[in-house]
């Protein structure tokens, strides 16, 4: 990592803020375990429920330091050829037909088999070599000169054996490509690892990164997120959706709403031009931040009370 | 301060996280770039760098306010206090006394930490070494003297000295005091979940038939741990048995469409049995809960196991097979003996009707991949055992396994009837503890 980067990574409190600046709000632990990741050298792996800003932390963090975000996207099924590299079969394929010509050429010019063999040898291993080689993710993460924020995603959707690969690049930030060797980290990127723990991760993997749980936020931390993610949002209405979202969570729903979802129906309360929450206007908007039927209706059975309460701040 | 942190590491793995060392390197460096400066920001480091799940983090913490408590000492000692207007009639050489004459509360935890960590006081494991420890880090921090010189006092013999010496024992009951509290909250740090850990593995060894009712819900929690276990081990397994060699003959099938040319080539797909259950129970009060812990094991295994029919007999036999699949085993149980919608007698014991009615209405369940199991300790209360029921059952079976609850020494003695039954079992065996209920089923679902 540059020195600029040392810089914006010189103390907790300059991070904070820093990333307060690109619109994340952080809480303490959260600027300290980036903080510690960084001079440690360490992945972080991310888990939380949905929509609390783990991804959200990868891009704030690319967007602060000015390097370059890449974004591996897990799934069921994904393989190194999709992560790591791939050979550009089609440029090879092209490039044997170009030089058949020119194979005849060298071969032809020495009489005697073993003379020809001898010269080709010392063509054998251009198809496996860097001009051909696609990078994916992982690779390109390595090779960015200035170092880089990579974002793997989702890593519990992806299969075991795929875990298995990855501890190579986190533990040392390098990867083994056969054909070439070893490729190591030109600067080692900062790595972001999200989870939504679908299922438990190895303890393999888990051992070498530092483990950051993002719970929801306290209503202090969320009014600011609204704030700065909406602005020119009033304090009053502000005060009332987070204090509505807080004691919607509550409830026994089956997918209780999210951050994001919060930002979400902050705007569009803003849209409507709304100043004050009232049942209908929350009746209306509901359906932005609850996705099931069945939750629909718990919400609305105690939309009034909620809503009394939210007001009353 | 490696040491604070080494000691905090173990309170923590007694407290049931697992820590491993390279957690253990992380951690020392990230305190080493974060300083022990910023309690809240030093309680953050840790919780990241050595706890790995939610719940392990909550743990931690819990410690961690446990560990770093600095509230000793703090209490207003009772009564008079020693102060430097005793000096005269004190030797005021010690310097224990001196601390205690000044209340010096940071010296005096010092003081006392430091003694802790020369008397090794993180090893402590047992309730009853408390005294012992506390005995030593008086000692340590020279409450030896403080006695010497009570006696001193007390035999000089005048009014000054007497109340000097009052104030003197108060100053060593509020140290006293301080010191067993320091110990206790030691104990409960490195020591408190030993008793617990030691009573997990105890559980697993004692019968279950003599375990009580408040060990239950523990039993439960290491039937849990045991199911997961055997489910993480053996789907793992089963993914790689997945994985065949070249299917030739339909690759050539699939491949007519690219002319001929092998492009896609397919893969001979191993099959892997899982395998099939039926389980035959005797729930007549001897054995029931024997049966009760091994259908939590094999209603566990859901996942490994394609499929299980359980049937109940006392008197006659019956199948429950539905009750078991729809509701958790512990209420099916209670569901099965209260008996009022299944048509169970709750009679002696009888092998020879309940063999009979499985082998007229239930025979074509056991088919060439069935594994029967068949849990009772064949006490057939002097009635005919007739085996030719157990011997049909058997021919039709992979393997027929008898599960008896009692001691080896028992088969055949009096009612018991197993000597005539074992030639018809694949295997007989003892089965009366969790250990052995484990190991019956790992084994039943490696092959």
């Amino acid at each position: 990592m540059n020195k600029r980067n040392e810089e914006r990574m010189a103390s907790i409190e300059m991070l904070a803020e820093g990333l307060r600046s690109v619109a994340y709000i952080p809480n303490r632990q959260i600027a300290a375990t980036v903080y510690l990741a960084h001079h440690l050298e360490k992945p972080i792996l991310v888990e939380g429920p949905a929509g609390v800003g783990k991804t959200e932390l990868a891009k704030a963090a690319a967007d602060y330091l000015q390097l370059p975000l890449i974004r591996l996207q897990c799934y069921e099924g994904l393989d190194e050829a999709k992560a790591l590299y791939e050979w550009k079969y089609g440029k090879q394929l092209l490039y044997t037909q170009l030089l058949k010509d020119k194979l005849d050429d060298i071969i032809s010019r020495k009489n005697g088999f073993a003379s020809a063999m001898e010269k080709l040898h010392q063509y054998d291993d251009i198809f496996f070599s860097w001009p051909f080689l696609e990078p994916r993710p992982l690779l390109k993460a390595l090779q960015e000169k200035d170092g880089a924020v990579l974002l793997i995603d989702e890593v519990d959707k992806s299969d075991d054996e795929f875990e298995a690969f990855l501890l190579e690049i986190l533990s040392d930030y390098q990867v083994s490509v056969p054909e070439i060797g070893t490729v190591k980290a030109v600067t080692k990127p900062l790595v972001f690892l999200t989870s939504n723990n679908t299922r438990e991760l190895s303890e393999a993997l888990k051992r070498r990164c530092l483990h950051l749980f993002i719970p929801f936020p306290e209503a202090a931390l969320e009014r600011e997120i609204v704030r700065r993610r909406v602005p020119g949002i009033s304090e009053r209405l502000t005060h009332q959706i987070v204090k509505f979202i807080q004691d919607v969570r509550e409830l026994e729903l089956k997918k209780v709403p999210s951050i994001s979802e919060t930002i979400d129906w902050a705007r569009v309360l803003m849209i409507l031009h709304a100043e004050v929450l009232d049942p209908v206007l929350v009746r209306e908007t509901l359906n932005t931040f609850i996705k099931f039927e069945d939750d629909v209706g718990i919400v609305t059975e105690k939309l009034h009370q909620l809503t009394a309460l939210a007001v009353r701040q | 301060m490696e040491r604070v942190l080494e000691e905090f590491i173990t309170a923590v793995r007694s407290a049931g996280v697992r820590i491993s060392l390279s957690e253990t390197l992380d951690a020392a460096r990230a305190v080493a770039l974060i300083g022990y400066g910023d309690r809240a920001l030093l309680k953050d480091t840790l919780a990241v760098s050595l706890a790995k799940t939610a719940p392990e983090k909550e743990i931690l913490c819990n410690c961690f306010e446990r560990f770093f408590a600095f509230d000793f000492f703090t209490a207003e000692p009772e009564g008079d206090r020693c102060s430097p207007k005793d000096g005269p009639l004190l030797d005021a050489e010690s310097p224990l006394l001196r601390l205690l004459m000044e209340e010096d509360r940071a010296g005096l935890t010092a003081a006392m930490t430091e003694a802790a960590r020369l008397e090794n006081l993180s090893q402590i494991r047992y309730y009853t070494q408390r005294s012992l420890f506390a005995l030593r880090l008086l000692n340590r921090m020279g409450a030896g003297d403080l006695d010497r010189q009570l006696q001193v006092l007390r035999a000089l013999d005048t009014p000054e000295a007497a109340a000097a010496a009052n104030r003197l024992e108060a100053a060593k009951n509020y140290l006293v005091d301080n010191v067993r509290r320091y110990v206790q909250n030691r104990y409960d740090l490195f020591a408190g979940n030993e008793a617990e850990r030691r009573l997990d593995s105890e559980l697993r060894l004692v019968k279950l038939s003599n375990i009580e009712q408040r060990h239950f819900v523990h039993l439960h929690q290491i039937i849990k741990r045991m199911v997961k276990r055997l489910n993480d081990l053996h789907s793992r397994r089963r993914k790689r048995a997945r994985r065949g060699v070249l299917d030739f003959k339909r690759t050539l099938r699939e491949n007519i469409s690219c002319q001929g040319l092998l492009f896609a080539p397919s893969w001979k797909k191993k099959k892997v049995d899982r395998p099939q259950f039926v389980v035959i129970c005797d729930i007549s009060r001897s054995v029931l809960r024997t049966v009760r812990f091994l259908l939590l094991f094999l209603y566990g295994l859901n996942q490994e196991i394609a499929k299980i029919r359980t049937f109940v007999f006392c008197t006659n036999l019956v199948e429950v097979s539905d009750i078991l699949d729809n509701c958790p085993v512990d209420e099916a149980l209670t569901r099965i003996q209260g008996g009022t919608d299944i048509p169970l007698i709750m009679g002696r014991t009888d092998y020879e009707r309940s063999f009979g009615d499985f082998r007229r209405n239930y025979l074509h369940a056991v088919t060439r991949k069935t594994t029967v199991l068949i849990l009772g300790d064949a006490r057939n209360n002097y009635n005919d055992p007739c085996p030719e029921h157990l011997q049909a059952i058997y021919d039709r079976s992979r393997r027929l396994i008898w599960l008896n609850p009692e001691v080896p020494s028992f088969w055949g003695a009096g009612d018991s009837e197993i000597r005539k039954y074992s030639p018809y079992c694949t295997v007989v065996r003892e089965c009366n503890t969790l250990d052995h209920i484990e190991r019956l089923i790992s084994a039943l679902i490696r092959d």
